[in-house]
């Protein structure tokens, strides 16, 4: 423990004498040291990939020598994002994750509002229950959440399908207008509780003087938790969109499983899915160009919704 | 593997993932030069000095045993076995990519030529053992493996010859005959719906291209040809609409369920809720219903897959064969293996017994085991169906060189058909234009026709 703290120390000691020292030294080969592991991974891992797909993108394939020839590949400029562009199949992806998005994003963070802001006030009894049944899903691995509703969704298995045939429904969770909402669901299900975690954690660091105050000059609890918990802990609700925006548009778990009973989600049902897909067909040229503009997306779309959000609460 | 070997492989893969970032401008495989070019020719078969370490990669159950059963006879030629079942084309196309294929490796028929358009295979024809070997297998599977006679590329395993499979029960109670052709077996569809409407005579998986493939090759709908240097793509045929319409045809009179996926739990809850009955199937599926399915012993048979008209044709789904890998240097060696593996009387015994292999080998329907009845069937000879179903299997039907990404497209557009957006006839159309898309993205010549 000592021996962490005292290192601990030297970090901060050294940042704080880079203008004197001009990172020279022995100094610098600590700060080395320390950035390695995080650095050598992150290069490996990360950058690598991400130069390679980026390359792969740019190339073609030609063949010589007929039918079973030899393949090779070539610089091939843009020619696999136009052939992105061009993919009705690519559009059709984007436009079913967008329409997920915009429904299940604002349905999933609204809920999860609610319950961090019922966890935090004094009415609610077993706190410590609710917090942890709420964040439970989260701790279900993405797949096994996905089988087990599958098998609620199927009319053949599902005690659910049997109550709601009883009382004279029709219900159809896995046909072709329901199965997007029926992932929708899964998802929602298992990130609500882990977006109310982040935001009750804004809540619990808020300083109860504030609340004091508050009530000092008459306000509601309604007026509280809309007029000062809330506009406090935007950053955390912020944050928990950006990370949803980036969840869904890289949806790949949920349907592919729904897939596995239902024949209403096709292979191209997501941006991910259609590049696994043509991956899988050999086309790993198409595909990596595929994996470049999802990833150009989501970065466009998550920093313009930080940057529109921020100016906004003037944050 | 040793600690030593891995950290060595390690250190090895950053060094590699250095280069490559330093190489990525110029991460293009370059042209081959002409002589490259030019069809490999054979790799020369000759035994080696030592012993030998063969690597084998399959998804069979029960493969260690047969591989156990050989290292103990063959103290000179050792063969070490992985099941690659999780994701079999994947870790083999990885694999390939790697520069570290297996010598041998299990590859579905209908992926030989996608995988042989991506050099993954060597051709064994050297050896005098391999050509020989064509006597020993059912013709189509031959013609497959050897891409026509021109060379060895790997030898047959086991097959899925089509038969169907009939609740003789439900058949019984409805007073219904067994159907002979595909029209017998519309008409018995009705019948039993008009009985009961919660009974459907089966269902049709969209999602299940492999399964459509075997009825496309019943009715001798060729997908692709091969002649003037070019794929002809003929996905969409006369023979293929027959199929589809066929089908479309009981699926808009609400005749067959199109909501259950092959081998899915909901399939076996309908079957097990009486609500299906019969299942048009493979032989390798008689395991199936055995093994999911207990309570329905002795309420099954099996009888010859309803025909067009009056052609005995049937159809072949699936079954798998042992490929030559690119880079094997122990072809000898490997053709002595995979010769005993698959046409050994002990080893096809063992697969069928472990793993439910119906074997590719002629000499298979001799086995002891596939001559008896079998118990859950009522004690029937159901292999003679199947023996019977393989003698009538197209043996010129051929696969193409993007046959996943095909299957994938067919799979698309069935499903969108069976949901009512469409016809399944369509999906032929989508299938055929995902053929010529994916052979001109893979620059392989094909246009579409004879």
């Amino acid at each position: 423990m000592t021996d962490i703290a005292t290192r601990g120390t030297r970090v901060v000691a050294t940042t704080g004498g880079r203008s004197r020292h001009n990172g020279g030294g022995p100094r610098a080969g600590t700060i080395i040291a320390f950035l390695i592991p995080f650095f050598l991974p992150f290069v490996l891992f990360y950058l690598v990939p991400i130069a390679y797909a980026i390359g792969q993108s740019f190339l073609v394939v030609r063949r010589t020598g007929g039918q079973y020839g030899t393949s090779y590949t070539t610089f091939g400029g843009f020619d696999q994002y136009v052939q992105v562009f061009q993919n009705t199949e690519f559009w059709n992806s984007i436009g079913r994750i967008g329409l997920f998005g915009i429904v299940q994003v604002p349905v999933m963070l609204f809920v999860a509002l609610i319950m961090a802001l019922l966890l935090d006030t004094p009415l609610l009894k077993l706190k410590a229950f609710f917090r942890i049944a709420a964040f439970m899903p989260y701790a279900v691995p993405g797949v096994i959440a996905a089988i087990m509703w599958s098998f609620l969704y199927s009319p053949q298995l599902s005690p659910v399908v049997d109550v709601l045939k009883a009382i004279g429904l029709q219900p159809d969770f896995l046909g072709p207008g329901a199965v997007l909402w029926s992932a929708a669901n899964v998802s929602t299900w298992l990130w609500t509780g882990y977006n109310m975690l982040i935001m009750f954690s804004a809540l619990q660091a808020i300083p109860q003087e504030l609340y004091e105050a508050a009530k000092l000059d008459g306000a509601s609890n309604w007026a509280i938790a809309w007029k000062i918990k809330v506009p406090i802990i935007a950053p955390s609700i912020i944050l928990t969109t950006v990370f949803s925006i980036i969840g869904t548009l890289q949806l790949y778990g949920e349907p592919a499983v729904l897939r596995q009973i239902s024949s209403n989600i096709s292979s191209t049902f997501t941006p991910n899915m259609l590049a696994y897909a043509v991956a899988s067909g050999n086309n790993y040229q198409q595909a990596a160009a595929i994996s470049v503009v999802i990833a150009v997306v989501t970065f466009v779309l998550s920093f313009g919704f930080m940057r529109l959000t921020s100016k906004r609460a003037g944050l | 593997m040793s600690n030593t070997a891995t950290r060595i492989r390690l250190a090895g893969a950053v060094v590699a993932a250095a280069a490559s970032i330093a190489g990525l401008a110029a991460c293009s495989s370059p042209a081959p030069s002409g002589d490259a070019a030019a069809a490999a020719p054979a790799a020369a078969c000759e035994p080696a000095k030592g012993n030998v370490t063969l690597q084998y990669w399959n998804t069979v159950p029960g493969m260690d045993q047969v591989v156990a059963l050989w290292n103990k006879n063959n103290p000179n030629i050792q063969v070490e076995m992985k099941n690659i079942s999780n994701d079999q084309y994947g870790t083999i196309g990885n694999a390939l990519k790697a520069g570290k294929a297996p010598e041998l490796a299990q590859v579905g028929y209908d992926e030989l030529p996608d995988l042989r358009t991506q050099n993954a295979f060597v051709d064994a024809s050297a050896c005098a053992d391999a050509t020989a070997a064509k006597s020993k297998f059912v013709p189509w599977t031959w013609s497959q493996t050897s891409f026509g006679d021109t060379g060895v590329f790997a030898f047959p395993q086991d097959t899925g010859p089509m038969a169907l499979y009939v609740r003789s029960d439900i058949f019984k109670k409805h007073d219904l005959e067994i159907p002979k052709t595909w029209d017998e077996y519309a008409a018995d569809a009705q019948k039993l719906h008009d009985a009961d409407p919660n009974l459907s005579i089966t269902f049709f998986d969209p999602n299940n291209a492999e399964w459509f493939n075997g009825l496309l090759w019943q009715n001798n709908a060729e997908m692709y040809g091969y002649s003037g240097d070019k794929w002809h793509v003929t996905v969409e045929s006369d023979q293929s609409k027959q199929v589809a319409e066929y089908w479309q045809k009981l699926i808009d009179a609400k005749l067959v369920r199109t909501d259950l996926a092959h081998g899915s739990t909901p399939m076996y809850a309908a079957y097990q809720k009486n609500q299906i009955a019969t299942y048009v199937g493979a032989a390798w599926g008689y395991s199936m219903f055995r093994d999911n399915l207990p309570d329905q012993s002795g309420k099954w048979t099996i009888v010859p897959m309803p025909t067009w008209g009056s052609s005995a044709a049937s159809g072949d789904w699936g079954g798998s064969t042992v490929a030559f890998m690119k880079g094997n240097t122990h072809l000898y060696e490997s053709v002595k293996f995979n010769s005993w593996l698959n046409t050994d009387p002990e080893a096809l015994a063992l697969e069928n017994k472990l793993g439910g292999l119906y074997p590719a080998a002629t000499a298979g329907s001799a086995l002891p085991a596939l001559a008896e009845g079998v118990p859950y069937y009522n004690n029937e000879k159901i292999f003679d169906v199947f023996a019977d179903s393989s003698k009538n299997i197209d043996t010129s039907f051929t696969w193409g060189p993007t046959q996943k990404t095909v299957n994938l497209a067919l799979q698309d557009a069935l499903a969108k058909a069976a949901a009512g957006d469409g016809k399944l006839a369509d999906a032929l159309t989508a299938a055929q234009a995902a053929a010529l898309k994916s052979m001109q993205d893979q620059a392989i010549p094909a246009v579409a026709g004879n």
